[in-house]
């Protein structure tokens, strides 16, 4: 048998493998050519007629002698920004401080159902509500961690995470010294509060803040002169979480306590 | 060529350089392949990104989206104690019940009138501050002389405007 009799006979196809090689070369080289020559699209509106990141400097204050522990924030939170069942990006905690004794803290669901009273014996005299969500640190250790710049900070001064370019490696949530991120388990990418900065850039209150009963979150804009937030920040003695990490927390307290981490 | 022709090398020389602009090509290449077309526009991120999360929808309306249809309730409210709680807070998001581009009602608002509502706000919690409105449900409800029912509260408050 002659060895040209072994091989399959192809002499039907349109093009040989050759030509389908040097063909398809050409034509990935010139793509990517025309790409590389095409003008980049560019996101207009972020500096848009709308809304003018450099003009805002967003701060958030909690006011923790006003907190009921009623959990609306937390379930507005969820339903404004779909956060799924076990993870939250705001939440309250409980402190009852019994005298020469550890404190007691607990967060049952985030305080998303609201608290039962503690049935313990301890002779509690002091007890508040302390919520939290993302300080939005202006020397923030997530952003610095992130290894594909996926985290970033806006000129606004907001800390967000881009979902598209997260590899999910899960640094940044190790990283925070506040547990303010976690891994979303749908996008499997890093997940945290973003101010709802589709509602801040629109001129509303986060969800958080619109949804509080008693005003004990508010939302300030150090670019605005007249902002009451920023004239309680300038008057008042006011705490962060963590000063000794140096990390700058954007996101103000009243009556914190000394207990509270 | 003459072996002792300093011109000996040039074919490797003019290899390697081939080489080096091969894999200098490829890597723009790639770069522009890889690299969002926005990155690095306000800095070491896709700025895309940002406009992204402008994007995101909107879900609370607040009171007045509410007012739009239910100017009743909501002036009853808004003229009560319960002012400063907002309806969505009860009631849940207004775009769960309409489209309010679209004016059209989607689902009813899922509020569950059960005393487990009123005691989120105002059941007695030590850590509550102390000048908030709290009672032990039990209490409040024998000492009144009414039956500790699931919705035992409607029977004397309103809650769009308890008092």
């Amino acid at each position: 048998m002659a060895p040209d009799d072994t091989r399959p006979d192809r002499s039907h196809y349109p093009i040989s493998r050759r030509q389908f090689l040097h063909r398809s070369g050409a034509a990935f080289a010139g793509g990517m050519v025309i790409a590389l020559i095409l003008p980049e699209g560019s996101s207009a509106g972020v500096a848009g007629a709308d809304y003018d990141w450099d003009r805002h400097r967003w701060v958030y204050l909690i006011d923790t002698t006003k907190c009921i522990g009623c959990g609306a924030c937390v379930r507005a939170c969820r339903a404004e920004n779909a956060v799924p069942q076990g993870n939250y990006r705001t939440w309250v905690e409980r402190y009852e401080i019994p005298p020469e004794a550890e404190p007691y803290v607990d967060s049952p669901s985030g305080g998303e159902h609201g608290f039962d009273p503690v049935t313990t014996s301890m002779n509690v005299r002091k007890a508040f509500f302390v919520p939290k969500l993302c300080n939005h640190c202006k020397a923030t250790p997530c952003i610095q961690v992130c290894p594909v710049g996926a985290s970033f900070a806006t000129h606004d001064g907001v800390v967000l995470v881009d979902g598209e370019h997260c590899i999910g490696c899960g640094y940044c949530v190790q990283a925070c010294p506040y547990g303010s991120r976690f891994i979303n388990p749908e996008t499997r990418t890093a997940d945290k509060c973003t101010l709802c900065y589709h509602r801040i850039t629109k001129g509303l209150k986060t969800a958080c803040i619109k949804i509080c009963p008693v005003g004990a979150r508010r939302l300030g804009d150090r670019e605005n002169p007249d902002d009451p937030v920023i004239e309680i920040l300038a008057t008042s003695r006011v705490e962060v979480l963590q000063p000794e990490l140096l990390t700058r927390p954007k996101c103000f307290y009243l009556g914190l306590d000394m207990e509270v981490r | 060529m003459n072996p002792e022709s300093p011109l000996i090398h040039t074919k490797h020389v003019f290899r390697a350089a081939i080489l080096l602009l091969a894999v200098l090509i490829a890597m723009v290449l790639g770069r522009s392949a890889f690299v969002p077309k926005t990155w690095g526009e306000f800095g070491r991120y896709r700025g895309a990104a940002v406009t992204d999360f402008r994007q995101k929808p909107i879900r609370h309306g607040g009171d007045e989206s509410c007012a739009m249809c239910h100017d009743e309730e909501y002036a009853e409210h808004a003229a009560g104690a319960h002012a400063s709680v907002q309806c969505e807070l009860c009631h849940g998001p207004v775009t769960v019940h309409v489209d309010l581009e679209e004016g059209k009602v989607l689902a009813e608002m899922p509020v569950r009138r059960s005393r487990e509502l009123c005691e989120l706000c105002h059941r007695r919690l030590a850590a509550r501050p102390a000048e908030f409105p709290q009672i032990d449900i039990r209490e409040h409800v024998t000492d009144n002389g009414g039956e500790l029912t699931d919705d035992a509260c409607f029977a004397c408050h309103d809650p769009h405007s308890p008092l």
